[in-house]
């Protein structure tokens, strides 16, 4: 039988002193596990490789020959940069891997490990979402620069050197970054509150926007898109008609603009409540058992 | 309790949990003092429950749980003096033991150096350096047990939850894990160890907390509940390569009653298990090829509860 000893445990093998249990140490430990664990998935050079498409698209166009229709670089480019990395490639890698996020501590059920150890649950899901950040911001800027390169070889009207073209390039890393976080903290967010996120997220993201920027009045207001479009270097007023073609006929809705600062506000609090919501669904969970995890 | 005792490092008072209509823990009332503790009872019995509560996991139903003076559940205070190894395996995918452990240091708020000193001493401690660098997903159950206490170990906590630690271990890592557990009590670190098996919790320490049916049976010495379980028949399951040979050596023993033997697994009913353990234990130390694994399967600890329930009803 083992004593009952009341005495100080002895320090064995660890320094009290060596512990810096401050947030940023926290901060930066959930960093860079996530980091590490997001690039070591297949899924990850998956993601990658699937992101580097659309800078085939002028490369393509340039090789097989070019009609008289053909776009200018600019509108080609802004194009590309809009529909395809914007509203297509940021929500989806904010899909493939925010969701995972925590969803997979849940799965796994090493959430428990995170919650016995005296990290604050805000601090882990922060660093988490930075590392989400850290890992597919970069590949998207490359890709967008690769695309923007691909378009200004045999074509007028873009080129990189030329400050306006640079500046319109660097608005768009900017939207695109924006909405690289805001999928990802709302992918993130349904990975922590719900046991299948990327089926949800598909439909909200592809389904619920799509609809709601069809539906007269003010629906759209309750979509991200709605906000991001607002920080497109476009001019609003060239948005406010939206035309819809039917079997019936053709229809025009008219379209309420957001401002580039209201919509980038809106923005912000978003990736706030958003992270928020995360970080509170963890304090108040319980993922103690079989049946819990992830419901 | 008089104010010369030591401070419970653990406390519930009216502690319940349930989980719908099933309840897991049903008005529990229990002191823990500092030292190598066992909670036994049936599986199904809410010791996981109730550790899952004194980590804070859960939220209590009702009632209230205290730990080290305080109540659990997000207190940073109490989380960064605990550690827990829980009963399943809770792996990250691609890491490596060493890996593991490391990471988790980070998450108690240590520096990349001093965790990586500290996941180094704790696989150290449990004897596993030669293999931390590979991939859990390649270890034994054995390794992944010790690998899961190291993680519970790197920071000495001055409270240690050890769910099931046992299960699956071949008789030789048990015996590791017995000496572990109570040179960690030794060093004056509280281990709160469950287990169905009270053989188990037998080697290392003599407190033991009784729970059935979510509710606290029993609390005190082993030796008590020793008497009771003695009157009982108790069935002892072996794995092993010479099914028929341990057979035949156990058949004359005294206090063995019956001797079966199905493909590879050798079933013992005994009145003695504590012979029939050190014999086994004996066996798989001289040759592992006569004992793989020892598993206590029978229903002996609940016919004990059932007897004490009906004697605490009158």
């Amino acid at each position: 039988m083992s004593p009952n000893n009341t005495a100080e445990p002895d320090i064995l093998w660890a320094q009290r002193g060596a512990i810096q249990p401050g947030l940023l140490q926290q901060f930066r430990a959930s960093v860079a596990h996530a980091f590490i664990i997001m690039t070591r998935r297949r899924r990850f050079a998956l993601a990658a490789a699937l992101t580097f498409l659309p800078a085939l698209v002028p490369i393509m166009e340039s090789f097989f020959g070019r009609s008289v229709y053909a776009l200018m670089a600019s509108e080609l480019f802004t194009r590309l940069a809009e529909k395809l990395y914007i509203d297509l490639l940021s929500p989806l890698l904010g899909l493939f891997f925010a969701t995972m996020l925590i969803a997979e501590d849940v799965e796994l059920r090493t959430i428990n490990y995170i919650l016995t150890r005296p990290i604050r649950r805000g601090i882990w899901v922060l660093g988490r979402f930075t590392a989400f950040l850290l890992a597919a911001a970069p590949i998207l800027l490359v890709s967008l620069a690769i695309t923007a390169v691909a378009c200004s070889v045999e074509r007028q009207g873009f080129v990189l050197s030329n400050f306006n073209d640079l500046k319109l390039f660097i608005h768009y890393v900017a939207v695109q970054t924006i909405a690289l976080a805001v999928y990802g903290a709302f992918s993130l967010f349904l990975g922590a509150l719900t046991k299948r996120p990327i089926v949800y997220g598909v439909l909200l993201i592809y389904g619920w926007q799509r609809v709601a920027a069809f539906v007269p009045g003010v629906v759209d207001f309750l979509t991200i898109q709605k906000y991001i479009d607002g920080l497109k270097p476009v001019l609003a007023t060239q948005r406010n008609l939206v035309e819809i073609q039917t079997a019936l006929g053709t229809f025009q809705r008219e379209v309420f603009a957001v401002g580039a600062v209201k919509a980038l506000v809106v923005l912000l609090v978003l990736i706030s409540l958003f992270l928020g919501a995360s970080a509170l669904s963890l304090r108040t969970r319980e993922f103690g058992g079989d049946k819990t995890a992830g419901s | 309790m008089n104010e010369h005792s030591p401070k419970p490092v653990i406390e519930a008072r009216c502690l319940s949990k349930w989980f719908g209509e099933v309840v897991a823990l049903n008005n529990l009332t229990v002191s823990i003092e500092p030292g190598v503790t066992g909670v036994l009872g049936p599986n199904g019995a809410g010791k996981s429950t109730f550790i899952k509560l004194a980590l804070g996991l859960y939220a209590p139903s009702r009632g209230e749980i205290r730990v080290l003076g305080e109540p659990p559940r997000n207190n940073y205070r109490v989380l960064s003096r605990i550690g827990w190894c829980p009963e399943v395996d809770h792996f990250y995918d691609h890491i490596s033991g060493f890996e593991f452990v490391y990471w988790l240091c980070r998450y108690w708020g240590m520096s990349p150096r001093a965790a990586e000193t500290a996941a180094e001493r704790a696989c150290e401690m449990v004897r596993i350096t030669d293999r931390m660098d590979d991939p859990v997903d390649e270890y034994s159950k054995g390794m992944r047990q010790r690998i899961k206490i190291a993680q519970a170990l790197a920071l000495s906590p001055e409270l240690i939850f050890l769910d099931e630690p046992m299960n699956g271990l071949d008789p030789r890592s048990r015996e590791e894990m017995y000496a572990l557990i109570r040179e960690l009590g030794n060093r004056g670190i509280s281990v709160l160890v469950s287990s169905h098996i009270l053989y188990e919790i037998e080697r290392i320490t003599d407190n033991v907390v009784l729970l059935i049916g979510g509710a606290l049976i029993a609390q005190g010495r082993v030796r008590e509940i020793r008497e009771l379980i003695d009157r009982y028949p108790h069935t002892i399951q072996v794995l092993s390569d010479q099914p028929a040979l341990l057979a035949k050596r156990f058949a004359g023993e005294p206090g063995v009653f019956a001797v079966e033997t199905k493909g590879s697994a050798v079933t013992i009913r005994t009145l003695t298990p504590d012979s029939c353990y050190d014999a086994l234990n004996a066996l798989a130390a001289e040759s592992p090829d006569w004992v793989r694994s020892i598993e206590c399967v029978d229903n002996n600890l609940q016919a004990v509860f059932d007897y004490l329930t009906r004697k605490n009803a009158l």
